[in-house]
């Protein structure tokens, strides 16, 4: 069984929908392929996790900007070790904040262009299957709700020259023929980028919240597809997990 | 020694700056031939340093490490003695 660790900072408030909609995520015949475990900020130790999620809401207030100050936490030092052993990491709305504050991915999400918060569906493309949370997942479309009020992504345009040359866009807002289109993009982000992966592929953010589709009464699976992409992924690190389960 | 340092943060110049545009908007209104709105804060931090240079490298590594995202602000640093 995978075993999942999810942070919590001062403010997160996502960290129960991701335990919920991680328990529904398994190998078919409903046998629960992930063990979850919210972890304080402060008391994080990640070895004998097989991935780490960063969840949303707003750490510290969003004071100064969002997931800047919780960058400076301990679980940020604890993150990047576990980062660097090539540990999955999926940071979703305000994590995706701090995975950038903490420069755990490029560039920057600042206000939204039109300076609202956005709560709505939004679709995006799946540029990429190469990283744990999208196995399978190629040009997928998925439809998934934002809820933000700083999802705007920039960076400097080398960056973005980078990204997009090394082909770390992973996400991108889109219509509902799954074509970029600048009416699909809510908040205002270069290239229409809803969400990155790091080189190694083993980092990934993303604004939209898959945690909040994971189920048919809440207006859509396709958040499901992720979590299940992540079970099958840790099952493949480690094979004697999921046999010790069946 | 005692100092106050006036950080003054903005976003780069190639970055958009959402609210400057805002306020372009609303200035535009008044009709008073505004063209440009640039935003930033100031953030006034007091504290004890030995000397200039430390007390300088200090506000440097805050402007770095916390008050501006390098990756899209540049910041300034006015210091002063208490």
């Amino acid at each position: 069984m995978a075993r999942v660790a999810i942070l919590r900072f001062p403010g997160t408030w996502s960290e129960r929908d991701f335990e919920h909609a991680l328990s529904l995520a398994g190998p078919p015949g409903g046998i629960n392929g992930a063990e979850t475990e919210i972890l304080w900020h402060t008391e994080v130790d990640l070895s004998g996790f097989d991935a780490c999620i960063v969840p949303g809401g707003f750490s510290y207030g969003d004071h100064v900007r969002a997931g800047a100050i919780a960058r400076l936490s301990p679980a940020i030092r604890e993150l990047r070790r576990f980062a660097a052993e090539g540990g999955p990491i999926l940071g979703s709305c305000n994590g995706f904040q701090i995975l950038c504050e903490a420069r755990l991915l490029p560039g920057a999400l600042i206000r939204n262009a039109r300076l609202e918060y956005i709560s709505d569906w939004v679709r995006v493309r799946v540029e990429d299957e190469g990283t744990p949370f999208t196995r399978g997942l190629r040009d997928a479309v998925l439809r998934m709700p934002i809820g933000h009020g700083e999802g705007c992504f920039v960076a400097d345009t080398g960056t973005v020259e980078r990204i997009e040359k090394e082909g770390l866009v992973l996400f991108r807002y889109v219509d509902e023929r799954g074509i970029v289109t600048p009416e699909a993009n809510p908040n205002g982000s270069v290239n229409n980028i809803a969400g990155l992966r790091n080189a190694e592929g083993n980092v990934v953010g993303l604004m939209p919240h898959p945690e909040r589709c994971a189920e048919r009464i809440l207006g859509g699976t396709d958040g499901l597809r992720m979590f299940e992409s992540l079970v099958g992924a840790v099952g493949d690190r480690s094979p004697q997990r999921i046999g010790a389960l069946t | 020694m005692r100092y106050v340092a006036t950080i003054h943060v903005r976003p780069k110049a190639e970055v958009r700056d959402p609210q400057g545009e805002a306020i372009l908007g609303a200035l535009g209104s008044l009709g008073l031939g505004v063209v440009g709105v640039r935003t930033g804060r100031e953030i006034v931090v007091t504290f004890d340093a030995a000397d200039e240079s430390t007390a300088r490298t200090a506000t440097d590594t805050m402007g770095r490490e916390l008050l501006a995202n390098p990756v899209i602000e540049d910041f300034r640093v006015e210091l002063a003695t208490a």
